[in-house]
C-alpha cells in the first residue's frame, strides 16, 4: 500500500502558542486510519493544518506525492481533500440541497453522486427542502459527511463524528463511515474509543501536540497498559475485541 | 404555517407598527399630503438601501465595516454628473485607467514568464520595493503637471451648452507620453505583483492575461485622438443617452475602486477588525479630499435627463401611465404633483432590490456568500477562493453605493456633505435591519427613508396634540434625530437589530 499522506513533523502555533510539537503520520491508501485521544492533545489542530486552516511553520506535509503546506486551504481542498469539522458545521441558513451544492468542485458532481449519498443517508433525502439550522445533530453530521461526498475527494478528514450524538445515531454513522471507506481513504479524529476501534485500520496516538505510538487498531484494543495510559483509564475495556474484525 | 409567522415575526411586528403609524398619518394629513410623504420615504429609503445593502453584505460576509461607502457614494455622484455634464474629464481619464491596467495585466503575464531561478535570483523583497518604487516614479512623471482641476473646471462651466473643446485638454504630443509612461508605470507593478501573488497562474489564464491586457493598452492609445470628438458626440446626444452612461460609468468606476480598496487596503487587515474600521474611516476622509481637489468646494448642481423633464400645458402628468407618453416633470399623485424623476429612483431601488435578492438566492455565487456569511472558513475548505469572493462582493457593494450617487446627483445636488450624510443614515438602517442580513438592510433603510420623510413633514406643519390651542413648530435637526431615535428603540427591544442573526 502506499501513502496517500504523509505528514512529517510538523510544528502548528495557533497565535503564540506551540500546538503541534512535531506530528509524524502516515495514511495509507483505502485505510481507515483513527487519531484517538485526550482533548486538547492536538488531534483537530492536525487537520487543520493538513487542511491549510492553520498552516504549519515547520514540516512537511505530502498528499499524492507533493508538498501541499503552505498552500492556500481552498487549493488544497480542490486537489481532493474532504474536511468534516468537528461541531458539525454545515450551513444553517442553507437548505440541504444547498449545502451540498456548495461542494460541487465541477457542475453535475451532486447528481453523479446523488445516489451513493441518500443510500448512506436517506434522511437527507426526505429533509432536502429544509434549512439545515432545522435538522437534527444526528441529520447535521450526516449533512456533514455528505458534503465532503460530493466532489470526488479521494481523502476525507473527519473531525469528531459522533461528539453530542445518541449512541444509536452513532451506529448510524459508523455503518455509514464503513461503507465510505469503499469510495475513500479516512482520517479519523475520535474521542469515541469504541467507534474509533470498531471503524480504524490503524490509529496514531497523538499527546501533548507530539506523535507517540501507532500501530494496527487490532493490537491497540487488547492493549490495556497503552490505553490507560493515553486515551484514560475509562477507555480500557471500552471495546476488548475488535468487531471490525468479527 | 404557524412556523412560519415565527420565523418572520420581527417583519410582522415591523409591519403592524409602519401600519399603525400610517393609519396615524392619514388621520392627521390630508390623503394627498400623506401619499407624498410615502413617496418621499421611499426615494429617501431606495437611495439609502443602495448603500445599506452594500454596507450590510460586505459586513455580512467579511465582517468589515466600511465607512468609505458614502465616500463612494459621493465619488459616484461626482463621476456621474461629470460624465453627463461634461465628459472631457472622464475621457481625458479614462486612457490612464485603461493605460495602467493594462500594464499590470501585461506585466503579470510577464513574470510569469520569468525563469524561477532568475525570480529568486533578483526578484526578492529589496528588488520588489525598488520595483514598486520606480513604478511609483513613473506613475508621478506621468502625471506632472496633468491639470485635472481645469478640466473639473471645465465642466462647471459646462451646462449642457458646447464650451470650446480644447481649453484644458491637451494636445496628443503631450498627452500620448504620459500614456505611455502610466503603462510602463503598470507594467512594472505588474511583474511585481506576479512575484508577490506568488500563487502561479495556469497556463490558460496566462494566454488571457497578456490577451486582455495588450487590447487594454491598445484601447488607451488608440482614444486619445477621440478625446476631442467624442466629447463633441457625447454633448450632441440625448441627455437620456448621457444619463445611462453616467450610470454605467458610475457601476464600473464604483466596482472597480471597490476592488481595489479590498485588494490593496482590507485584504492585508482581516481578522484586525479595529484597524479595519479605522482604515475605512479614513479612506473616507481621503475619497472627500480627493473629490475636493479635483471638483473644488463649490456644489453643482445636475438636470434631470430629458426623460423626466418635459414641461408644458400638460404637465404635471395625471398618472403615471400617461406620464410614459410626455414625460412630465412631476406626476400629479391624489391632485399633488410628485416629481417624476424620483420615481426612477424608487423603481431602481427595487430592481437592484430584486437583482441582488436572486443573485443570492439563485446563483452559485449567492449560495457561497450566505454560507460565507456563517463561516467563510468552511467554504474556503470546500475548495472555494473565498478571498476571490470577497473582492467580488466589496467590488459589487461599492458600485451599487456608486450608482446610488450617480442617481442621487439630480435630486439631492453634487456636494461635499453627500458622503458622510448617506454614511450615517446607511449605517443606521443597517443597524436597524440587523448586521448582515440584506433584507434587514432593505427594511431598515426604508424605515429610516420614511421617517426622514415623516420627520421633514412634522417639521414643516409642527405637532398638535389634542389638548393643544396650536401645533408646536420643531427644529429640522428632529427629522434627523428621529432615525437615531428608531435605532436606539430597536436596539433596546431586539440588540441584534430586526433580522439580526443571535450570536
Amino acid at each position: 500500500m502506499t501513502n496517500l499522506l504523509e505528514v512529517n513533523a510538523i510544528h502548528t502555533f495557533i497565535n503564540q502558542f506551540h500546538i503541534l510539537e512535531g506530528v509524524s503520520l502516515s495514511v495509507p491508501e483505502g485505510s481507515i486510519t483513527a487519531l484517538p485521544g485526550r482533548n486538547g492533545a492536538g488531534k483537530t489542530t492536525t487537520l487543520r493544518s493538513i487542511m491549510g486552516l492553520n498552516p504549519p511553520r515547520e514540516g512537511q506535509i505530502i498528499f499524492e506525492g507533493e508538498e501541499i503546506q503552505g498552500k492556500a486551504a481552498y487549493d488544497i481542498a480542490a486537489r481532493g481533500i474532504g474536511y468534516v469539522p468537528e461541531y458539525r458545521a454545515i450551513f444553517r441558513a442553507l437548505t440541504v440541497e444547498e449545502n451540498l451544492k456548495i461542494a460541487e468542485r465541477s457542475k453535475g458532481d451532486l447528481a453523479r453522486r446523488g445516489d451513493l449519498i441518500f443510500e448512506l443517508f436517506p434522511d437527507l433525502k426526505r429533509f432536502y427542502h429544509l434549512p439545515g439550522g432545522q435538522l437534527s445533530g444526528g441529520q447535521q453530521q450526516m449533512l456533514a459527511i455528505a458534503r465532503a461526498l460530493v466532489p470526488e475527494n479521494r481523502l476525507l478528514l473527519v473531525d469528531e463524528p459522533s461528539e453530542g450524538l445518541a449512541p444509536i445515531i452513532i451506529d448510524a454513522i459508523v455503518a455509514a463511515l464503513r461503507q465510505l471507506a469503499a469510495h475513500a481513504t479516512v482520517l479519523l479524529v475520535e474521542q469515541n474509543f469504541r467507534m474509533a476501534s470498531q471503524l480504524a485500520d490503524r490509529y496514531y496516538i497523538v499527546d501533548d501536540g507530539q506523535t507517540v505510538t501507532s500501530g494496527q487498531m487490532a493490537d491497540l484494543v487488547n492493549d490495556r497498559p497503552l490505553i490507560t495510559k493515553y486515551l484514560g483509564a475509562g477507555y480500557a475495556g471500552a471495546g476488548l475485541v475488535h468487531p471490525a474484525k468479527e | 404555517m404557524l412556523s412560519a409567522l415565527r420565523r418572520n415575526r420581527p417583519l410582522l411586528v415591523t409591519l403592524v407598527i409602519v401600519l399603525v403609524v400610517l393609519l396615524l398619518m392619514a388621520r392627521r394629513f390630508e390623503p394627498k399630503v400623506t401619499a407624498s410623504i410615502l413617496l418621499s420615504g421611499l426615494t429617501l429609503g431606495s437611495l439609502y438601501f443602495l448603500v445599506a445593502s452594500g454596507l450590510s453584505l460586505i459586513f455580512g460576509l467579511m465582517d468589515v465595516l466600511n465607512f468609505a461607502q458614502g465616500g463612494i457614494f459621493m465619488i459616484g455622484a461626482y463621476l456621474g454628473f461629470t460624465t453627463y455634464a461634461n465628459p472631457r474629464l472622464i475621457l481625458n481619464v479614462l486612457p490612464f485607467a485603461l493605460a495602467i491596467l493594462g500594464g499590470v495585466q501585461v506585466g503579470r503575464w510577464l513574470g510569469g514568464l520569468l525563469p524561477a531561478r532568475f525570480k529568486k535570483r533578483w526578484l526578492d523583497t529589496s528588488f520588489l520595493i525598488l520595483l514598486f518604487l520606480l513604478s511609483l516614479v513613473l506613475l508621478l512623471i506621468g502625471f506632472r503637471g496633468f491639470d485635472l482641476g481645469a478640466l473639473a473646471a471645465a465642466t462647471a462651466t459646462a451646462t449642457g451648452g458646447a464650451v470650446a473643446t480644447e481649453l484644458a485638454q491637451e494636445p496628443a504630443a503631450v498627452y500620448v507620453p504620459r500614456v505611455a509612461l502610466l503603462t510602463a508605470a503598470g507594467l512594472l507593478l505588474g511583474i511585481g505583483l506576479s512575484r508577490v501573488g506568488k500563487v502561479q497562474m495556469r497556463q490558460r489564464t496566462q494566454g488571457r492575461t497578456a490577451i486582455v491586457g495588450l487590447v487594454l493598452i491598445a484601447a488607451a492609445f488608440a482614444l486619445v485622438p477621440f478625446r476631442t470628438p467624442a466629447e463633441a458626440y457625447l454633448l450632441s446626444v440625448s441627455s437620456n443617452i448621457r444619463f445611462i452612461l453616467a450610470l454605467l460609468v458610475g457601476l464600473l468606476a464604483g466596482g472597480g475602486l471597490g476592488a481595489l480598496i479590498e485588494i490593496s487596503f482590507i485584504r492585508p487587515l482581516y481578522g484586525r477588525p479595529l484597524y479595519q474600521i479605522l482604515l475605512t474611516l479614513g479612506l473616507g476622509y481621503v475619497l472627500t479630499e480627493l473629490v475636493k481637489s479635483v471638483w473644488g468646494t463649490a456644489g453643482y448642481y445636475m438636470d434631470t435627463p430629458a426623460f423626466f423633464n418635459a414641461r408644458g400645458d400638460r404637465c404635471p402628468s395625471p398618472n403615471l401611465w400617461s406620464w410614459f407618453s410626455d414625460h412630465c416633470q412631476s406626476i400629479s399623485v391624489l391632485g399633488r404633483p410628485f416629481p417624476s424623476y424620483r420615481m426612477f429612483i424608487i423603481a431602481l431601488g427595487l430592481v437592484m432590490f430584486i437583482a441582488i435578492a436572486l443573485l443570492l438566492k439563485r446563483t452559485r455565487l449567492g449560495i457561497i456568500i450566505r454560507a460565507g456569511v456563517q463561516d467563510s472558513e468552511m467554504v474556503q475548505a470546500l475548495g472555494i477562493n473565498v478571498r476571490r469572493v470577497f473582492t467580488l462582493v466589496f467590488a459589487i457593494g461599492c458600485a451599487l453605493a456608486a450608482v446610488g450617487g450617480v442617481a442621487a446627483a439630480p435630486f439631492l445636488g453634487v456636494n461635499l456633505g453627500l458622503g458622510a450624510e448617506i454614511q450615517l443614515q446607511a449605517f443606521i438602517a443597517v443597524v436597524i435591519g440587523g448586521m448582515g442580513s440584506f433584507v434587514g438592510a432593505a427594511v431598515g433603510a426604508l424605515l429610516v427613508g420614511m421617517a426622514r420623510a415623516f420627520g421633514d413633514q412634522l417639521v414643516l406643519s409642527g405637532i398638535r396634540l389634542p389638548w393643544m390651542d396650536e401645533a408646536v413648530r420643531m427644529s429640522p435637526s428632529i427629522a434627523r434625530a428621529s432615525t437615531v431615535l428608531i435605532m436606539a428603540l430597536v436596539l433596546l427591544i431586539r440588540p441584534t437589530g430586526l433580522f439580526g442573526k443571535k450570536e
